[in-house]
């Protein structure tokens, strides 16, 4: 499977207070960058979109992007499921 | 209860609706809605348009026609006015029907619920008389039954959907992600007139995260029951009054500072504000008690309450925060630090009696000229 590192963090950085330069660390809370209930909806919907894929009922709960390292393990699950 | 009479500042037609939201309880108030309506300079496109925003046409209709103003207004318009008038009255039977159906499947199954909003005020409130609109029929029930219900719900027909939102799959994760409703669910019974039922079901008195609510299960733990008009010995569960009151106000306050209610174009309206002033003027005794008071103070939901009281005071020369002893709180300022999401509507210089009247609700939340940055 490709790395999608790159196309993963330009998603997060278009919803989150990120500034370029600084690498993201995917072990902190989203929440302590700026996701909200508002744009927790947002990134999920940009995820579906920017990876054609789409989010199963039981993956959109709280735990699946309490962290970037966790949303992207998703985002790559999903992948995986639809490329198989 | 004698208040003073609206300014006229915003035009005739926008002071015919306040006056009609507030209701009509006194002669002058009446003169002063007969006079408006016969003046030669009204703008009745203007008129239908606010009332039709303001989901008013059925109560503009009723008083046009209960004040025997046939002759005295332009036939189509009255012929038209009739007719949605009728309709209000069909749809609020249909909707009567389906509410009894669903209660009576829920008290089977021993859920705790009650109903809410339109189908709890038009026959109490509004007097039966088919003027209160409606778009759904909603309840409330506890966030442990959430599964239950929408289980049954389905075994009753309805589904859930979210084609209604411009955005469906945004609205889809947007439910999952803050449960405090079931999906809105749907019917299709295609009768005439009524092609689907919508139930609006909640498990909150606020918000999924909201910095204030009230526990549920403390609001359904003493309900009271009131009568169905036309059904005979058939009731249904609601909020006692200081309950009823604190949803509503909550309600209004969810609608006034959650962005997506104006985005939906679904926000604060003057018939909402007519729910609060009517409970108010109903429940007076039972909201003055030192219940109320103790009730938001264990769950510091004084302030938003108060916010919305000092708008609808702003608004419609009432004077609730007065009756409730409430004048010192709803600091603009408190409440902002507590709203800071991305999900808010941001403060603007306009007054509520301006963004009520905007056609444009792309703004936001008015800042209560009285308290601003306190």
């Amino acid at each position: 499977m490709d790395d999608i590192s790159i196309q993963f963090e330009e998603v997060l950085r278009r919803h989150l207070r990120l500034t370029k330069p600084n690498a993201i660390n995917y072990d902190m809370e989203l929440a302590q960058l700026g996701l909200d209930s508002m744009t927790a909806v947002a990134v999920l919907l940009d995820m579906e979109k920017t990876f054609n894929i789409r989010f199963p009922d039981d993956m959109l709960v709280e735990g699946t992007f309490r962290t970037a390292q966790r949303l992207k393990e998703a985002v790559q699950l999903l992948r995986e499921r639809q490329a198989s | 209860m004698t208040r003073p009479l609206p300014d006229a500042s915003l035009g005739s037609e926008w002071t015919i609706l306040e006056l009609l939201a507030r209701g009509i309880v006194d002669e002058p108030e009446r003169q002063m809605v007969r006079d408006l309506l016969l003046t030669d300079t009204l703008n009745w496109g203007e008129l239908l348009e606010q009332a039709l925003r303001h989901k008013m046409v059925p109560m503009l209709a009723y008083n046009i026609i209960s004040a025997d103003l046939r002759f005295d207004i332009p036939t189509s318009i009255y012929q038209h006015l009739e007719s949605a008038l009728e309709w209000n009255r069909w749809q609020m039977e249909v909707f009567r029907r389906e509410t009894v159906r669903v209660a009576q499947r829920l008290a089977t199954r021993g859920i705790h619920f009650v109903v809410t909003k339109g189908i709890a005020f038009e026959s109490t409130l509004y007097g039966g008389l088919g003027t209160r609109c409606m778009n759904d029929i909603d309840f409330m029930i506890a966030p442990r039954d959430r599964e239950a219900v929408l289980s049954m719900m389905q075994e009753l027909g309805f589904r859930p959907y979210f084609d209604w939102a411009k955005d469906p799959r945004r609205e889809e994760i947007s439910s999952r992600l803050n449960p405090d409703h079931l999906p809105k669910l749907m019917r299709e019974i295609d009768r005439p007139g009524t092609r689907i039922i919508n139930v609006d079901v909640a498990n909150s008195l606020t918000w999924t995260k909201s910095p204030f609510d009230v526990p549920v299960e403390e609001a359904l733990e003493d309900i009271v029951e009131q009568a169905v008009p036309g059904m005979p010995g058939v009731y249904l569960p609601c909020f006692r009054p200081i309950y009823q009151f604190l949803f509503t106000v909550l309600h209004l306050f969810r609608e006034a500072w959650l962005q997506k209610f104006v985005d939906f174009g679904n926000d604060v309206s003057l018939m909402k504000f007519g729910d609060v002033i009517r409970l108010i003027d109903r429940d007076c005794d039972k909201l003055t008690d030192s219940e109320l008071r103790r009730i938001m103070e264990t769950h510091d939901i004084t302030r938003p309450v108060a916010w919305v009281l000092r708008n609808l005071d702003d608004t419609f020369h009432t004077h609730t925060l007065k009756l409730l002893a409430l004048e010192q709180r709803g600091e603009e300022g408190l409440l902002a630090s507590q709203m800071q999401s991305s999900g808010y509507v941001r403060a603007s210089g306009q007054s509520m009696r301006q963004r009520l009247q905007s056609k444009t609700r792309d703004s936001s939340r008015p800042v209560s000229p009285t308290r601003s940055g306190s």
